[in-house]
């Protein structure tokens, strides 16, 4: 089955051709960095208006890089739930529409769901169930992963997103948007022992995080640094902010696979894209004996190939969508499709 | 030739289906919040009317606004893709001009507003009708009532939505009684009779490149301002 996977929860217009849920014919995505870079964050006004400029040609290239036509598409699956209103609305009200064109079934996904996906699609042998962690610029969740489109919330953050505060320290240290590669790169220099930032919630029982105290600490330190007259090291700050957030995400994570009694990760999400991310799980997982696994870098941050995937395994499963479909800004997983 | 109309520029989804200079359907659908789960079925429903099947369908024409910032992408989204899937063309058509249509033959000078859902603002323009056709006088207006009012030099008529309101606040500005007024909403099968004149002429838009008449783009600068405040003040 060929289904036209469309996303636009964000900033990234993205359309993409999967045939069957697993081959990924074309994964279209314009981003929309260099709008939004001088704001240091995405204004959800301009991201809406770029996503209705940018919807068709999205979708005429997936369809010419993927070597079909409108008509060969046999379904149509769309970011439905969770993530930007103006900027879901786009994606959907274009979606519903070829679907009517076309007389295909239409399915809604959930953004996560998406995410989760990402690495059925990269690694299409990864055992479930599993424990996944999705970490972006939006969202921060911990999800036990049963089986296919069975899941459990375990957790997810209380204040900003652990992209979102790559995106805040970067901006206060002034290295660009997104905040998370500008960190990455920086922090390759830097000691990430210099500076003992606080690892909030680290060793609560709950799966839930926190990463607003350590914004601060970070921006504090800086402070103090300044005052005191001493040199800046921004390459130590940043390596040991990151260092504070990989391991509150690392400890969790294990905590909860060790918990459930499973012995798989899987991280998603544009932060797992991160250098030092992937190295430290993979070192704790080695230790541990617990298999972590990542997407392609292609499919790390947002895309329709996964929305795709996620929505073929949903329609398989006899999941279907009317024309009705709305679009839901924030959401949580599980509750979503109940029966 | 057939051509579907639709405008959701405001709190309703009108969906109209016109046959030449032929209305075969209109009809406005209140729907508040729900523009975007509503649309295709009052699509589909209105296709039902008329006994067409998209099939039939030649042309589309869709509202460009100006007016609900979500509901104009909805209406610019819904007909590119209408256009796009069935390969047939489609002509943006600006809300402003469709509501002057209705006055075409009053013989004054015609102007239309739509409430800019901000406080104060509206967006008017300026037609003058004649020979089944609306041309725009002057440029677009975005600004307060007072603004629009000194605009105003002859004998006009406003067409609006709610346009008592509009008639009453401008003729206590200019002490005037010559301003007429209208009432109208955007009508799908008026969209879709501007859209066939142009389309029965080759006149389609490059369908993939349709985009919403904002006319605000000031406001989402203003927004982004504050936001840049608002972050320098708070890093």
């Amino acid at each position: 089955m060929l289904v036209l996977g469309i996303e636009t929860s964000c900033d990234e217009t993205s359309a993409a051709l999967v045939a069957d849920g697993r081959a990924v014919l074309s994964n279209v995505i314009a981003n929309q960095l260099d709008l939004h870079r001088k704001y240091g964050g995405v204004v959800p006004e301009i991201a809406a208006r770029r996503h209705t400029e940018l919807i068709g040609y999205v979708i005429n290239e997936a369809l010419d890089v993927g070597g079909k036509t409108l008509r060969d598409v046999e379904a149509v699956a769309v970011t439905a739930r969770q993530g930007l209103v103006g900027s879901l609305v786009v994606g959907a009200a274009a979606a519903k529409t070829l679907s009517y064109v076309l007389r295909v079934p239409l399915v809604g996904v959930h953004h996560i769901e998406g995410h989760i996906f990402a690495n059925l699609l990269s690694h299409p042998d990864i055992p479930l169930p599993h424990v996944c962690l999705t970490v972006s610029g939006g969202h921060t969740m911990l999800v036990y992963v049963k089986g296919y489109c069975q899941y459990e919330l375990l957790g997810g953050t209380v204040d900003d997103a652990a992209g979102e505060a790559f995106d805040k320290i970067a901006k206060f240290l002034d290295l660009g948007f997104p905040g998370g590669p500008a960190i990455d790169r920086l922090a390759a220099k830097g000691d990430r022992k210099a500076f003992a930032f606080p690892r909030p919630l680290s060793r609560a029982r709950t799966f839930y995080f926190s990463f607003s105290g350590l914004k601060t600490a970070v921006i504090n330190a800086f402070k103090d640094q300044l005052a005191s007259g001493e040199a800046l090291p921004l390459e130590d700050i940043a390596a040991s902010f990151q260092e504070a957030v990989v391991d509150v995400l690392v400890a969790k994570t294990v905590r909860a696979a060790r918990q459930i009694g499973v012995s798989v990760i899987s991280v998603t999400g544009g932060v797992s894209a991160n250098r030092r991310l992937r190295e430290a799980f993979t070192d704790t997982g080695n230790a541990e004996g617990i298999k972590v696994y990542f997407p392609d870098l292609s499919l790390c941050t947002d895309n329709a190939a996964m929305i795709a995937a996620a929505g073929h395994a949903r329609l398989m499963r006899g999941q279907v969508d009317d024309l009705s479909l709305d679009v839901i800004p924030n959401v949580p997983l599980e509750v979503q499709h109940a029966g | 030739m057939r051509v579907l109309g639709i405008d959701t520029s405001g709190y309703a989804n009108a969906v109209g289906v016109v046959d030449g200079e032929r209305v075969l359907a209109d009809f406005v659908f209140q729907t508040r919040n729900e523009s975007l789960s509503q649309i295709m079925l009052n699509v589909d429903s209105v296709l039902r009317e008329t006994g067409l099947g998209l099939e039939d369908i030649e042309g589309f024409g869709t509202g460009l606004g100006p007016g609900s910032w979500t509901g104009i992408r909805i209406g610019v989204t819904v007909g590119k893709m209408l256009a796009y899937g069935t390969g047939k063309p489609v002509r943006g058509i600006s809300t402003l001009e469709a509501l002057a249509y209705r006055a075409l033959d009053c013989g004054r000078l015609i102007c239309s507003i739509v409430d800019a859902g901000a406080r104060e603002t509206i967006y008017a323009a300026f037609y003058r009708g004649g020979n089944n056709e609306v041309h725009q006088a002057g440029d677009y207006y975005v600004g307060d009532l007072t603004g629009l009012a000194g605009l105003i030099k002859e004998p006009t008529i406003l067409v609006a939505a709610d346009v008592q309101k509009y008639q009453k606040a401008i003729g206590q500005l200019i002490e005037s009684n010559a301003i007429e007024a209208l009432e109208s909403a955007p009508s799908g099968a008026t969209v879709a009779l501007l859209a066939a004149a142009h389309l029965q002429s080759g006149e389609h838009d490059d369908t993939l490149a349709l985009a919403p008449l904002y006319l605000k783009e000031s406001t989402a600068r203003a927004f982004v301002n504050k936001y840049k405040r608002r972050a320098q003040a708070t890093p």
